[in-house]
């Protein structure tokens, strides 16, 4: 069976000339069917370009996309009838309202989906009788994401979903991803926080100006990402009882304070640390952000990878 | 037949036309009571400006060379009045503010603002996509040149003006073929481009350049020429509220438009969009 998406050395440029800006730099990639795929990166890595090569919007300018097989301009309009999508950048305007929005994308389905509109509003707390332009960015957003789930596509392309979501929603919204998953649908979605994917994405890949610079299941990029430990002492403490621990990098001992990156388990770290006096601690899993920051700085072995705690 | 073919709804007739005709229908219903006012407004003031030997006096007065650029030659029969005021002055220039507005927004507009997002990445093909919403164009057009010519008609017979019937319903079909393809250049820049700013600052250079040289021309030494170049000479050059409709100008109008329409629909179908 071919992957749901793949990717090959796909290459896309903006402009022309002197403005040109390659957005896409070799990106390679392969989703699996019925897999739920986490798309990771910072603002303007290229992950809404790569969704849009997928859908049709865009034309790589070099290399290879395919969906379900098949290149998406060849693919087409059979293609995407197969896809539910979600634009990171949701645009809706005019008088009409929600409901009318979406019996009209509905409409375009030849009427797919059509009857669970009622049935989703309802779920997400949307009213439809409210004009468009009068929703607020969350409620345009339960807008995108109803008529993206509408038709039970068996492929979800989804960009950035949870922005602009409250925290209650954003349950909700997972709980209809996992019941799509059931069905056996294939979810692609992209987000710039790790926290928003990995209680739900089996395998994440970071992209990173235009190229993937990580692609693993989310408890090994977890592992990677660490956590940063602060350990406050009733006593100055000697930076060499810490040094050489298991998982433990990058010690900043200052008097009493002790700040460090674990990786994998806390056991060691913890019971070195309680032959003298705590006083305070924090262990903080660390931002994405930081992940690319030390992404080739700090290497990994394998060894750490296979005995962590996973 | 494959299995997805299969299960495949189809797409219902001509959803995303019935969508933006619905979006468009409060602006179609108030150009068109605008163009009704202002055709029967200047029809019905005839019986006091034109039947007078007044107005005839007063065109007489002015310098030829101006009379000619305005068009002004022949106010004092019925049919010139009409194509002096209506057809050649307010209802080109009022339908041609609204046709090139709405080629340029139809697409390049839309696409701008983000709202052919969720349109685009569903189940319809580009090529269909942009035909339904340039058959949201032809209608709108259409609908303004019935409006046009039926309250012409129909004050024409209730003044009793000596305008033919035929002859009038050439000159609207004219009116409706200038618009047109003036609508559909706009239209094209815009499928082709992405930029409504573009499709319209281009659209109205061609549409003016056209107006000034259809009215310049005959001033100038040997410019009969350059006058054929332009769609209002396409339009008007066959004097048709007399004579009718001319059948090359209304080819090189009908030309214009369907070149625009092909333009469109290659240039739409092969690039990148909402960039």
């Amino acid at each position: 069976m071919n992957p749901a998406i793949r990717t090959e050395g796909l290459i896309k440029d903006y402009g022309r000339g002197a403005r040109r800006v390659r957005a896409l730099d070799g990106l390679d990639l392969e989703v699996a069917h019925g897999e739920v795929f986490g798309f990771l990166g910072p603002n303007g890595a290229g992950k809404s370009t790569t969704i849009r090569v997928l859908l049709d919007q865009l034309r790589p300018t070099a290399g290879h996309a395919e969906v379900f097989g098949t290149p998406p301009r060849a693919g087409g309009p059979q293609q995407r009838a197969r896809i539910g999508y979600l634009p990171g950048e949701l645009a809706m305007t005019g008088r009409a309202t929600a409901g009318e929005l979406l019996h009209h994308l509905a409409r375009l389905r030849g009427g797919a989906g059509a009857q669970r509109i009622g049935e989703l509003a309802t779920r997400l707390s949307l009213d439809l009788d409210r004009p468009i332009r009068s929703l607020s960015k969350g409620n345009k957003q339960k807008v995108g994401v109803i008529q993206a789930f509408l038709h039970r596509p068996e492929l979800l392309i989804l960009d950035e979903p949870t922005s602009g979501l409250d925290p209650l929603l954003q349950q909700e919204f997972l709980a209809m991803v996992r019941e799509a998953q059931a069905d056996g649908a294939t979810i692609f979605m992209s987000s710039h926080v790790l926290s928003e994917v990995e209680v739900i994405a089996e395998r994440v890949a970071i992209v990173r100006a235009g190229r993937i610079v990580d692609l693993d299941d989310v408890a090994t990029l977890r592992h990677h990402a660490g956590q940063r430990v602060e350990l406050h002492f009733a006593d100055p403490v000697d930076v060499g009882d810490f040094d050489g621990l298991p998982g433990v990098s990058d010690i900043e001992v200052a008097d009493h304070h002790l700040s460090c990156l674990l990786r994998g388990e806390p056991d060691q770290l913890l019971k070195v640390a309680a032959r003298s006096h705590v006083r305070r601690w924090s262990a903080e899993d660390r931002e994405l952000e930081d992940l690319f920051l030390d992404h080739y700085r700090v290497p990994v072995s394998e060894e750490e990878v296979t005995d962590d705690d996973r | 037949m494959t299995a997805e073919q299969r299960t495949m709804p189809s797409a219902g007739a001509l959803p995303a036309l019935r969508w933006v005709l619905r979006v468009q229908r409060r602006a179609l219903v108030g150009w068109g009571i605008a163009l009704a006012g202002v055709t029967a407004l200047y029809v019905s003031f005839w019986p006091a400006m034109g039947e007078t030997a007044e107005l005839q006096a007063l065109i007489d007065s002015l310098p030829e060379a101006m009379v000619t650029a305005m068009g002004y030659d022949a106010i004092g029969s019925p049919a010139g009045y009409l194509e002096s005021t209506v057809y050649a002055l307010l209802a080109p220039i009022l339908m041609l503010v609204f046709g090139l507005g709405l080629g340029a927004r139809l697409i390049a507009g839309e696409e701008e603002a983000g709202g052919l997002e969720l349109e685009g990445t569903g189940p319809l093909a580009r090529a269909r996509l942009l035909l339904e919403r340039y058959l949201v164009l032809v209608i709108a057009i259409v609908w303004l040149a019935v409006i046009v010519g039926g309250v012409s008609l129909g004050l024409v017979r209730a003044l009793d003006m000596e305008v033919g019937t035929g002859p009038l319903i050439g000159a609207t079909a004219g009116l409706l073929l200038l618009v047109l393809a003036m609508s559909s250049v706009t239209f094209a820049i815009g499928a082709a481009t992405g930029r409504r700013a573009l499709a319209l600052a281009v659209g109205a250079t061609v549409t003016v350049l056209g107006y000034i040289v259809d009215a310049l021309a005959p001033l100038v030494d040997d410019g009969a020429w350059l006058q054929q170049l332009s769609p209002f000479h396409w339009y008007l050059g066959n004097d048709p509220l007399n004579e009718g409709l001319g059948l090359a100008g209304a080819g090189a109008l009908l030309a214009l438009t369907v070149v625009s329409l092909v333009v469109a629909v290659v240039a739409y179908d092969r690039r990148d969009l909402g960039v």
